[in-house]
């Protein structure tokens, strides 16, 4: 019995260690259950497309606004993003099999971000896909698909980066989630001006308001800021994930 | 002479007011260690810390001369067998095992994925998904991962659970192999017989305290030397109660109508005389039973006498 071919120390490294994560985070996220589930709502993104289309043509391009933003942007994306994202590490710390990952010589940061990449492979054709079908469906024009397009990608990123850390370090962090959502995005930053300037659903709503052509949503941030603010987010919550998989306590 | 693979000094770890790990102080060096304690000692807590895997409360831990907190590079020279059951359940043993190796950034993955899972017994050609597999056959998964990268240190926790006689005779003997080969083998388990087995040093912990260390013969002789209490089942109570008192062997009798409960500091000396106390004494034995031989009884006695 000998192990002793395994190792061959100074030896260049047969693969890369980040496709490798990112494939089996990918496959433990893509349960059927949250495939079903969470594809009913972007079935709903069509749907709602369809709808618009049959209403009077004046109308398209305001009711394909609607489904953007009071949906697309307010729901679909962020609870998709927090649904995958969230369990990305979370299951894993949770149920113990993070520790066949993290007891690896392999960086923190690249774990860091190959949960956040799994997380957006699983919310774009789930959310964002359908979004941008929808929007195409509902015949408001191609700037309306090319906001859809540009808000839903930018929400998927910021909110996947943000929920993965929360699903590592805070137990119940579907619950904590939703009511981040709820209250913060929805409520809080809809009407407080200065909760706005540091709300993701703000600054998406206003980039994809700006490249659809639409007139500039309440508490509506310039389209730089609307760029700028999520992708700074996404870099912070992915240095703070890397951080606690570096210094926290893993299951 | 060589550093010791594990160093760990003062080491505590508490969960709020729960204190899981308690002042360890000990060193592991290459060969197999075994670490005993009943369930909730705090033996996978221990293991987590010296993985890396949980901080510290006080106190420091080395491996191989390093901290392992936040020393992803320390992790290419151990493997660990988690006591936790779950596994990525929809892969494939290989799937799970090459992920290691791969990870490893082993030269020649799939080939040391075959050589890990040929050595605990396992079809490397298996394509169920591991959700499929039993208690036994996931334990000996866990066990392929731990070594496919060939580790200086092995952290097994309770790798034997689950598995039937022949699987324990060859993971043992895996064990064995690997001390023998110099590698650092650390091996949990709340069960002595098996730890008898392991032919190794000894680490006994139990409530998070380390209580006793040695070789596995000290530590049964320090359990044998325990007081002990036992039930004698007899057709003549009283008399071969004070046939035992007056012989020595035993320093307190209870008589009841069909036995003697009876208290002695020298089990090994009542083993050897009780038959001829008996018949000496024209008493027919019925059953000789201790009464607290169980571990969780034993690990009492030794934290009572620190």
């Amino acid at each position: 019995m000998t192990l002793s071919t395994a190792r061959s120390p100074g030896a260049p490294a047969a693969s890369s260690a980040f496709p490798t994560v990112w494939w089996v985070l990918v496959r433990s996220l893509a349960t059927r259950i949250r495939l079903a589930g969470l594809g009913l709502l972007g079935v709903a993104a069509i749907v709602l497309g369809l709808a618009a289309h049959v209403g009077h043509p004046d109308s398209r391009p305001d009711a394909a606004w609607s489904i953007i933003d009071s949906y697309g942007l307010s729901i679909l994306v962020p609870v998709v993003a927090l649904v995958f994202a969230s369990a990305a590490l979370g299951d894993l710390a949770e149920d113990g099999t993070l520790v066949y990952l993290w007891l690896r010589p392999v960086p923190r940061w690249q774990l860091a971000v190959a949960a956040f990449a799994a997380s957006v492979t699983a919310v774009v054709p789930v959310a964002v896909l359908p979004l941008v079908v929808g929007a195409a469906i509902s015949g408001g024009g191609a700037r309306l698909v090319a906001g859809a397009t540009v808000g839903g990608l930018l929400a998927a990123v910021a909110y996947s980066a943000v929920f993965c850390g929360l699903g590592l370090r805070v137990r119940r962090a579907l619950a904590w989630g939703l009511a981040y959502l709820l209250i913060w995005e929805q409520a809080v930053a809809r009407v407080s001006h200065g909760a706005a300037r540091a709300s993701l659903f703000v600054h998406t709503r206003s980039l994809a308001a700006s490249v659809a052509g639409r007139p500039p949503p309440r508490n509506a941030v310039a389209w730089t800021t609307g760029l700028i603010f999520p992708l700074l987010v996404t870099a912070v919550a992915l240095a703070l994930t890397t951080w606690s998989l570096n210094r926290g306590e893993v299951a | 002479m060589t550093a010791p693979t594990i160093e760990v000094r003062q080491l505590g770890k508490w969960f709020g007011s729960v204190v899981a790990l308690s002042d360890l102080t000990f060193d592991v060096g290459p060969g197999i260690t075994a670490l005993l304690g009943p369930n909730g000692a705090g033996k996978s807590t221990l293991f987590r810390v010296m993985c890396g895997l949980a901080n510290p409360s006080q106190g420091t831990v080395r491996i191989f001369g390093e901290d392992p907190r936040g020393n992803p590079c320390l992790t290419r020279r151990i493997g660990i067998v988690p006591q936790q059951e779950q596994l990525f359940e929809r892969q494939t043993l290989t799937e799970f095992v090459q992920l290691a190796a791969t990870l490893h950034r082993l030269p020649d993955p799939a080939g040391a994925t075959r050589l890990a899972i040929e050595a605990v017994d396992l079809d490397p050609g298996d394509t169920r998904p591991l959700a499929a597999y039993s208690k036994g056959m996931r334990q000996r998964a866990k066990l392929a991962q731990a070594v496919v990268n060939d580790p200086d240190l092995l952290v097994l926790d309770e790798p034997l659970e689950g598995l039937d006689p022949r699987q324990r005779l060859r993971s043992i003997e895996l064990f064995r192999h690997l001390g023998e080969q110099g590698k650092t083998v650390v091996v949990s388990s709340h069960v002595l017989d098996e730890v008898e087995r392991f032919g190794s040093r000894i680490l006994v912990i139990t409530q998070g305290r380390l209580v006793a260390e040695g070789p596995f013969t000290a530590i049964r002789e320090l359990m044998d030397d325990r007081p002990l209490h036992l039930r004698i089942g007899t057709d003549r109570p009283p008399r071969l109660a004070a046939g035992l008192l007056t012989s020595g062997v035993v320093i307190g009798a209870k008589v009841n109508e069909a036995w003697v409960e009876v208290e002695t500091n020298d089990a090994a000396g009542f083993r050897r005389s009780i038959a001829a106390i008996a018949r000496d004494c024209d008493a027919r034995l019925t059953e000789v039973r201790a009464l607290d031989d169980d571990l969780e009884s034993v690990f009492a006695y030794l934290v009572g006498r620190r």
